[in-house]
């Protein structure tokens, strides 16, 4: 492993959760497309987060927004 | 300044995620819904101090997160603190062997990454104490930014990005745990 990748991989979750600016964006991506390993393990990364997100969703019971209506209703009756 | 009289249009679209993430702190249904009620409702009391045209849904997952804190947390016994011990950065990708060989564990990555089951991830995100459980839920549940996380939270965003941090690698050893005892990791993937 590289510094370069060292460098890249700092960055991995600042990536991937798209909060690098322009710049260090373009800088980590020119990085990837040149090295196989790091694109590998950006994309592992990219999936797992995807993966989490996917589970942590839930179903609202429908009877759960009726509630709400009619509590704030109560409210300004 | 908000008018209430749009509260119910503007605000109940967000309902369900509000519920997911609700769902995901207080850890059982029953206070989830509780939570939920108590959120919208202070936030229609407090909906004229709201400032049209700014982040709506920020504002209130900042209700649901401070009135979780206050009222529903039964963890203040709890570890605040997560044991990381010897756990590196990409803890469960290093671990299947994917720094080695990458032909080989793309197969394992399937396999774990379809093997593990919602109850397995949701597990893993519960189990995290609650100072890292929610960055990790504002970002990866409800795709904030990181600015977003700290108004909500009121910490500063370096906080938010070494709690998200430390909170996503305990969440991957708790993972690879997960995945190892499912029989999802080849012989010779696991590195001690």
């Amino acid at each position: 492993m590289s510094d370069e990748c060292g460098e890249a991989r700092r960055h991995l979750y600042a990536y991937i959760d798209a909060e690098l600016d322009s710049a260090a964006a373009a800088q980590v991506r020119a990085h990837l497309e040149d090295c196989p390993p790091c694109l590998h393990s950006f994309d592992f990364e990219r999936r797992l987060k995807l993966t989490i997100r996917e589970c942590l969703s839930e179903e609202m019971p429908e009877s759960l927004l009726d509630k709400v209506r009619a509590l704030i209703r109560q409210e300004t009756a | 300044m908000a008018d209430q009289a749009n509260f119910e249009r503007d605000a109940l679209q967000y309902s369900r995620q509000l519920y997911s993430a609700a769902l995901r702190m207080a850890r059982n249904p029953s206070d989830a819904e509780d939570l939920v009620q108590e959120t919208f409702l202070k936030a229609f009391r407090a909906y004229h101090t709201f400032e049209e045209g700014t982040n709506l849904k920020a504002w209130l997952y900042r209700i649901l997160t401070n009135t979780f804190i206050n009222k529903y947390r039964k963890e203040s016994r709890r570890p605040n603190e997560v044991d990381l011990g010897d756990v590196e950065d990409l803890y469960l990708y290093r671990r299947l062997g994917s720094e080695e060989s990458a032909d080989a564990s793309r197969t394992t990555e399937d396999r774990v990454l379809d093997g593990l089951v919602e109850s397995d991830i949701k597990a893993a995100v519960e189990e995290l104490p609650e100072n890292f459980r929610i960055p990790v839920l504002l970002a990866d549940l409800e795709g904030f930014s990181y600015k977003e996380i700290a108004e909500i939270l009121d910490i500063p965003i370096g906080t938010v990005m070494s709690r998200l941090h430390r909170g996503r690698k305990a969440m991957q050893k708790r993972l690879w745990e997960f995945a190892s005892q499912r029989g999802l990791i080849p012989e010779g993937a696991e590195r001690p």
